[in-house]
Parts: structure tokens; sequence; C-alpha cells
């Protein structure tokens, strides 16, 4: 049994009787306990994953309707809830928070019968790009554990990668999807704003975040994408895709369509020559496959990161300020506090990262500073909106690196807040616009992945997974070996 | 020049749920932490879902009091740190980028004053301290959430009241109003609150807060003018500043918290989108407005020819205007209002005999029609009344089994007549002198039959039987 | 720069207890430093925008009573009161 099949083998192979859920349920978790002590993909495990399994093998075998998952193992980034289980947002200001509400994703998941197998590693409350600010130690990354994994959805990219499940629900602030499975070798997706309900999604920056599939393939991505997306009457902000089947006309290809290469995406400081190469090589693989590429600038870009940086610190520091240990959280003895001392003392079990978040989003919105930052930062935002309209009057797709650096060693960056921040500069665009973004694998590069990011105009996931999926056809990547 | 503004924080507890979620939004009736769920108590990864009707009954709101209304509006986030907000901050609305709130600029005549209305704005309630033991040097704060989220309407007016008595006046007939719209109970508990600033001539302006009902928000009022005007007397400086109402000492004292060190960092709510009130809904919701008080009075007096002050009463009441509406016909209209203002007002004076009382329009027309047609006296009606308010049987019923039927045969009243005449001796001898006399063997006789004697047919009896007139 | 001590009166206002103040505090610093490139943007004259919907999307008005005890999901509770430290 090859646990590395995408999701659509994984149908194929349970339909034709290859193998049953429970074999396929239980083979995953042992390579989860081969391997995962080493990534530490997960951070928790699902204990009734095996039972689940079973219940479904039996529906198949009394002919019963069975969901369009079969079973299949997928993980979830722990801070997506689900009900009656943890969601710790690998804080440990949650460390025992048990959700009492199940997420839409996972509610649509589970009632196609997919199975739930753990919930994967992140940064802190999803505010990082490498795993490293978990609570609970990093991922490593399967192609060299020596670096990271991308993040924040590091665990997501991992557990994909390394074969220890199917798919994967990530979310997306500002690359939290794209970065780590271009980093892990994955298909990444953040949907349009509001094509996916956030509801059971832990905020960090509501205004922009998304949740999306992370995938083996293209063709997954869109076969999930068809299970989770549309309006939902718990999220106000989702938007009515009219249940649009992206799966159906997946290989459309791209000849003919118009091609913007972001060149303020494609020069930055910093920007790595293998991954400059590869970005080039893909734009002549797109022009092979009929389609016509041609330079173009989005004069705000320079500044979108720091623009991210000032609305998500923002929505943070309104968003995480509920971590106040009273109606949930950590035991802690209150007697002999004073309400502000004790919340001080209770959220100093934030860490480093999420710390100066709330710092940073006490400052850049203050009555002083909002000026200088915080409407500075909106404008931006709206000034880039209007870029990004304009050039989706000429061209079908942007594209760019996904990172404009391959995978890097743990503690590398860490210690520079501004080149870190800078990792960010080509995935937050589609955050703050609202636009969907892909990442796909295109190059493994010194023994580590490269991806391309693509992006497409608002609720445009059909024809961005289709020039995805013809851009994956064209390439043949080794299996990371783990 | 002494000058009073006022926040309004008025519940919309007519609505059924809360503004963010579907908890019930009187939540009055229930257990501590009983009505509560993710949303209202910020359980991570729950999101706002706003009430539609919550927005068009605020909206009815600003409409009522002249505001202009936007063509979109937008919520915004409040962030402070207390034990009685869920989220540590409060969803609310703000007129940062445009004006986004339910309403501004309106205004409302308070006797011959205009009182212009700053602001209108939608908001959630946060949940309730309840400190354990009565001082506030306790060691612990408890507290009941059951009313956070509840649709809260805040009224800002321009510092135009010149002194109490015109807050006092302000203040019913907003409660009037909000009555009269059907948004709002303001005689629940709790319904409606306010904080009011005051200043005096050449003083700063003195924000006073915690004010818990409306009864204590004139004599806030008060207290502080007086406070200031002692003050100034002894030219000692007015700062400013933010006092609490002190609700057991009827004093404002100054609070302890600086509350000019608060940041609220408002920013935009992203989790609920602007929402478009296009000009059709405006248009829907203006002609579904409940009529105003002002021209249900002037219609009262105008159409039926009822006094003014009774049309008045009337129509600042919900419920009796409501009940007078139903009764009324093209005939009975003057009578209807007269007993609803000098007897049915008088049986149902507090909010749980109105709960209780089982009268109803119908009732009250078939009582208006029995008196015209003398088929039961007026001190009849009133006894019928009671046991109607008691019991809500029809009225037939009633006048059989308390046998309040009018005697009108003339035999019977001729026996009663007989005996009066009898017993009355003297005034019998006295009415031939006297004919005025005869109203009080009238008296006697509706004495002896409880009230149900025809009054024209006894005094023809009493005439002919006296052998005078 | 941004002043040491008005980095820690903010942290003092998000109800952060800061122990090791330095670390934190340069690395804020630096960051607010890179955000000064906002400065350059030009985008003074931008308007925000933002999502919108229509108000016939919203959810009616309908009390549905949560059908979990909710305050067994929660930390500590004394009776049916949530606890929390004392105000003053
Ligand atoms: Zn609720």
């Amino acid at each position: 049994m090859d646990l590395g099949i995408s999701a659509l083998n994984y149908v194929s192979g349970i339909k034709n009787n290859e193998f049953t859920v429970e074999e396929f349920i239980s083979k995953s978790l042992e390579r989860i306990n081969e391997v995962d002590k080493n990534l530490h993909a997960f951070l928790q495990i699902n204990d009734v994953a095996i039972k689940n399994a079973k219940e479904i093998d039996a529906k198949i075998k009394s002919n019963q309707d069975v969901g369009k998952c079969y079973g299949m193992p997928i993980s979830v980034k722990d801070n997506i809830c689900i009900s009656g289980s943890k969601t710790t947002c690998a804080s440990k200001v949650l460390e025992n928070f048990i959700a009492p509400h199940t997420s839409t994703v996972v509610s649509k998941l589970s009632s196609e019968d997919a199975i739930m197998i753990g919930k994967t590693n992140l940064d802190e409350f999803a505010m990082g790009l490498s795993t490293e600010f978990s609570a609970y130690g990093p991922s490593k990354n399967p192609w060299n554990t020596d670096c990271v994994p991308g993040g924040s959805s590091g665990g997501s990219g991992v557990s994909v990668a390394a074969n220890e499940c199917i798919a994967s629900l990530g979310s997306d602030t500002g690359g939290s999807i794209r970065n780590p499975a271009s980093f892990c070798s994955i298909v990444g997706l953040k949907p349009t704003y509001g094509l996916v309900s956030r509801y059971g999604l832990v905020s960090y920056a509501n205004s922009i975040e998304q949740i999306g599939p992370m995938t083996k393939t293209v063709k997954d991505s869109a076969f999930l994408l068809n299970i989770i997306s549309g309006i939902d009457p718990n999220d106000n902000t989702t938007l009515d895709n009219k249940d649009q089947d992206y799966l159906s006309n997946i290989d459309e290809g791209v000849s003919g369509k118009k091609i913007g290469v972001v060149t303020e995406m494609t020069n930055p400081d910093g920007l790595s020559t293998d991954v400059l190469n590869a970005t080039n090589d893909a734009i002549k693989t797109f022009e092979k496959l009929g389609a016509n590429c041609e330079h173009v600038s989005l004069q705000m870009v320079p500044y979108t990161v720091a623009a991210y940086y000032t609305i998500t610190s923002t929505e943070a520091g309104s968003n995480l300020a509920r971590y106040d240990n009273v109606r949930y959280g950590y035991e802690m003895d209150s007697s002999g506090f004073e309400f502000n001392s004790y919340i001080s003392q209770a959220r100093s079990k934030f860490g480093p990262e999420v710390i100066r978040r709330m710092i940073l989003g006490g400052f850049v919105p203050s009555a002083g500073h909002a000026g200088k930052y915080f409407l500075k930062a909106l404008k931006v935002k709206s000034k880039l909106i209007t870029e990004i309209k304009h050039v989706f009057e000429k061209f079908d797709f942007l594209i760019s690196p996904t990172v404009p650096i391959q995978p890097f060693k743990f503690g590398e960056k860490i210690n520079d807040p501004v080149s870190f921040m800078m990792v960010d500069m080509n995935t937050v665009t589609a955050n703050l616009t609202g636009i969907p973004a892909i990442s796909v694998p295109y190059k493994i590069t010194n023994g580590l992945p490269i991806g391309i990011q693509i992006m497409a105009n608002h609720l445009e996931e059909n024809s961005l997974l289709q020039a995805a999926y013809a851009l994956e056809k064209t390439v043949d990547l080794p299996e990371v070996s783990i | 020049m002494t000058k009073i503004g006022l926040e309004i924080h008025c519940q919309l507890t007519k609505l059924e749920s809360k503004l963010f979620c579907s908890c019930r939004a009187d939540y009055r009736e229930f257990q501590p932490n009983t009505n509560i769920c993710p949303v209202c108590m910020g359980i991570p990864g729950s999101l706002p879902l706003l009430n539609k009707s919550a927005v068009e009954k605020a909206t009815l709101i600003a409409m009522a009091l002249d505001c202009n209304t936007p063509s979109k509006i937008a919520f915004f986030r409040k962030n402070y740190f207390y034990p009685d907000l869920p989220k540590n901050f409060q969803i609310t609305q703000l007129n940062a980028y445009g004006n986004t709130s339910i309403g501004w600029e309106g205004k409302i005549s308070v006797g011959d004053a205009k009182i212009r209305i700053r602001r209108i704005q939608l908001e959630e309630d946060p949940g309730r301290i309840i400190y354990e033991g009565a001082t506030e040097k306790t060691k612990l704060t408890l507290v009941d959430y059951n009313r956070a989220g509840t649709p809260l309407v805040e009224i800002v007016t321009e510092p135009d009241f010149e002194n109490p008595h015109q807050v006092r006046e302000f203040l019913i007939i907003l409660s009037d109003l909000l009555e009269n719209l059907n948004v709002s109970d303001p005689g629940l508990e709790g319904a409606m609150r306010a904080d009011a600033n005051v200043s005096i001539e050449g003083g700063s302006k003195v924000e006073i807060k915690n004010i818990g009902s409306f009864h204590d928000l004139e004599k806030a009022v008060h207290f502080e003018i007086t406070r200031q005007e002692s003050l100034a007397e002894r030219e000692i400086e007015i700062v400013q500043e933010t006092r609490h109402w002190d609700d057991g000492r009827k004093i404002t004292v100054s609070a302890r918290t600086k509350e000019e060190e608060a940041e609220y960092r408002y920013h935009l709510e992203a989790d609920i989108p602007w929402i478009r009130i296009n000009d059709d809904t405006k248009n829907q919701l203006q002609v579904h407005m409940p009529e105003s008080i002002s021209s249900k009075k002037e219609r009262y007096v105008s159409k039926y020819g009822i006094t003014p002050q009774v049309a008045g009463i009337l129509s600042s009441d919900r419920y009796f205007s409501e009940l007078f509406e139903n009764a009324k016909n093209e005939t009975n209209a003057k009578d209807v209002a007269n007993m609803i203002t000098t007897d049915i007002m008088g049986l149902l004076d507090t909010r749980e005999k109105r709960d209780s009382s089982k009268l109803n329009a119908e009732h009250l027309s078939a009582l208006i029609e029995s008196i015209k047609s003398s088929k039961i006296t007026r001190t009849s009606a009133k006894l019928a009344l009671d046991e109607i308010i008691k019991n809500g049987k029809p009225l037939q019923q009633i006048i059989d089994s308390l046998d309040l039927g009018h005697v009108s045969d003339e035999g019977e009243l001729t026996n009663v007549i007989t005996q009066i005449l009898k017993e009355e001796a003297k005034a019998v001898e006295d009415a031939k002198q006297n004919p005025e006399i005869v109203n009080f063997l009238v008296g006697k006789v509706m004495q002896k039959t409880q009230g149900k004697a025809d009054p024209e047919l006894t005094l023809t009896l009493l005439k002919k039987s006296l052998a005078i007139g | 720069m941004v002043s040491e001590e008005e980095i820690s009166n903010v942290a003092k206002l998000m109800k952060i207890d800061l122990e090791d103040h330095s670390s934190h505090i340069k690395r804020v610093q630096k960051m607010l430093e890179y955000f000064d490139i906002l400065d350059r943007a030009n985008v003074e004259s931008e308007e925000i925008t933002v999502q919108e919907t229509d108000l016939d999307k919203l959810r009616d008005d309908k009390y549905v009573p949560y059908d979990k005890d909710l305050l067994k999901f929660l930390k500590s509770y004394q009776e049916k009161y949530v606890k929390a430290p004392k105000l003053n």
C-alpha cells in the first residue's frame, strides 16, 4: 500500500477494493508513529480514527451511501476547532482549551466521511513562518530536517509531504498555507476571502485570513475546495460560489491566457538566484503551454509587508485580548490578584512573537499613532486593491516565486526581525487584496523545494486551478525520502 | 449657562435574540450564565452574526428622532479589558470613515426647546458583574454573562439641556417614543440607562456614569449642578473628570480610574461586512413605522372629538392607545377613550396588572354598547370591568353571573320604590317642596338595586308616585 | 525611534508583563522602524475599502437556545457565576 497516493487515487483505491479504510488509516497511524517523533507535524492524534475507519468500511460493505472522501485521513491545523477536543493554537495559553463547537470546514469534511487524523503544529496563534514559534517545539522539514518546514501551517505541510496523511487543512493570513506548501513541496491554496467559512477558525487577523487545502496534487486541492467552499450561515463574510465544481474542467490548459510576472516579487532584496532561475523556468514553461507572459508592476508591493504586519498586529491585539485566563485557559490561582495584575501575569504565558505582536498591536492603532501606521497601512491595502483590479483587467494570472528563498536552517532567520518579515513579501498581496493564490511545487534544488505562486482575480479559483494543474503536469519531482 | 448632554442606552427588548447570536435578548428570567453561547461568550473560533431586525429597529429609532440615516452601516471594535466583556472588546459603531452609524444629527422637541441628537449607534451590552458581598473590596468578582450581547441603542444628545427638569421631560418623551415604536419596553429593569455630562458657566465638562435608572439621572444631574455651583462660588476650579453616581449615598464621586488613560484602539470589525441599507428598505421602514405620538394625539382630537387632555394621555401610552384603536368605532370613540382614561388606567396601573389582565378590545366595545343601550349602568359597568380583567369571560356571561342587568321591569321597580318611599318618609315630605330631593331618592333606589335600576325609568316612576313634575 | 518607555507603556496597556524587557523592546523598535517605509507609499488620498453585504443576507431575529451547558466548558466558576479576580 502506497501512503503517498493522492486523494483522488485514494478514493479509486477504496472503490476498487485495493485496500480498506481501516487498513489505510492504521498504516497512516503507523507511519505517524514512526516518523513524527522526528518531524513533529502533529500536536495531537485522533484516538478514535480506527473506530471511524471501521464504521466507514461497514458502510461501504453494506452498500450504504458513503461520502466523497471514503475515510481518507486528513490532518487539521490546530487553530481549527473540533468539538470536544483540544485546540491549542500551539500556545501554552490554550493548553487545555476544549472547543465546544466544530468548525464548518471540518463539519463539511466529516459529513463527506473524511477522517480527521490529528491536529497539526503551527507557529503560536499562526504568527510566524517557520513553526519555530510553536510553544510545543518546531516541526521539521522532511526534505532536510535541519531546515524549517515553513509556516505557520508547517505541521500541515509536513504531515502531507511526509505521507502521514492524504491532505491537510491550513490557514493563511499572509502566506501561512503557501509558504509551508512551497517549503515542503506540496500544493497549497489560499482561497478568495469569503469563499471558505472561517467559523471555528481561531482568529488572528480576521479581515484577511482564510482556511484552505494543502494537498499532494492540484486536483486534490480542487477536490477539497469543492467540499469546503460556499456560503455559511455561521460566517457573515462568506460568499456564494453557486456550488461551483472546481474539478470538472481542470485540464482546460492556459493556451491564450495572459500571465503577468510581478516585477516587485521577482527582484526583491534577498531573492535567491536558485529561486529566480526556477521562476524564469516556470515562465518559459507557461509560454510553451501557450500562455503569454509579460512583466507587470504592482507599485504598492514594496509597502505590503509593513502594511501587513501593521494590520495583522492591530487585529491580533484585539482578537487575542480574550485570552485573559478568566473564562478558559490554564490553572492559575487568582486569589490575591487584582484583575489587571492577574491577567497581565496570565498573559505572560504568551510566547515571544505573540508578545511582540501584542505590543505592536497596542501601538500602531493607538490614538497618537494610528495616522502614521494603521491608517496608512489600510490605505496601502486600498491602493493595492485598486492596482490589482486594473492588472486583472489585462491579465488572467499573476505569477511569482511563492517565497523569495528556499527553506532555511533553524535559528538562521529568527534573530533578524526585518529579514524574517521579508520572507512574506510575495504572499501577503493575496491576503491584503482578498484574491486567491496557489503554490505549486516546481523544483528541487540542492535537495530543497521551490514553489511557484499563481494568483487570479476574485473568485477565479476555477481558472487558477486550471493554470496550476497545467504547470504541475510539466514537472516530475522526486519523492521525499524519510 | 448650564449645559447638560445625555448618553442614553436603550436595550431593544422587543427583539427575540441578541445582537450577534441566537440567545434570548431579554435575559431577565434566566438562571445566571444559562443564556450564553460560544458567540456571546467570545469562545475562540466563534463569529458574530448580526441580527437583521436589530438594524431595522435601531433605524426606526433614528428615523423617529429625525436623524440622517446612512446608506451603509459599519461596526467597530472598542478594545478594553474588563471582566464583564467576554472578548475584551465591545462591538459598537463609530463615524470614523464617513457616517456609518445607525443615525446622526437628529432632533426632538422637549416643550419649547429643541434637543439635538448627535449620534445613534447600535452596540452590544456587556455582561453583569455581581460582586460577592456588598463592597468592592472583596477577594473576587462574580460575573453573569446572560446580558452579554443584548442589543443596545446608544443615543447621544448635544449638550442642549439647561436644567434637570428638561432632562426629565425628555426622558419621559423618549421612553414613550421608544415604547410607541415597539422597539423597547422602557419599564423593564435596566432596559434604559443613561450617562450625563454637565458643565456650568465657565467650568469644565464633567461626565457622570453609572446611573442606574432614569429617576436617579435627574437627581444626579441636579446634584452635580449644585456641586459645581458651590465650587464656583468658592472660586474652586471645576476639573474635567469622570464621576460615578453613588446610588447608596445619592451623590457623585470622582472615579478612581483615570478615564483619559483609556486607549480604545478602535478599528473596523471585519467579521461583519458593511451592511447596505438602500432607499427601498428605508421607505419600507418608514411606511411601517408606527404612527408618532403627536400625530396620534392630533387624530384623536380632530377625528373623534376627544379632548386634547384625554387624547394626550391616551396617545402617549402604547398599551392603552392600542386598546383604544381596537375597541373604537365610528360612534363610540369618545366613550371608549373616556372609559380607558377614567376607569381602566386606574385598574391597570402597573406592569404586572397589565400583563395579567384578560381585558380585550371586544370586551371594551361591548361594555360601551351595553351602557349606551341602557343594558347596564355605568356603575355596573365598573363591576363588570373588574371581573373581565380577572377572568376575561364574555361580557354577557359576566352580566348574567353577577346579575348586573338593568332592572327595567316596571313592576319590580315599583316594589322597590314603594319600599324606599316608606323608609324615607321625611324626604318624601321635603320633595314636595323641593323637587331636587327627587335625585336623592333616585340614588336610594340605585343603592337598593346595586346600581342596576334604569335611571330614567326610576325617575319617571318616582315622580309618578310623588305626583310631581 | 520609538522610546523604550513608550513601548513598555503599551505593553502594560495590552496587559503584558514584560520580565525580559530589553530583547522584546529592541525587536519591536526594529519592526516599527521598518514600518516607517509606509511614509513613502504616498497613499494619503486613498479611501478605505471594505467588504459589503445586503441587509436581507443577515440572520433573522429568532431565539434558538444553545444546546450545551457552556458553563461547564468554562474554567472557574462559583455556583452559577463565572469567577474573576477582584477589581480593586
Ligand atoms: Zn449567545
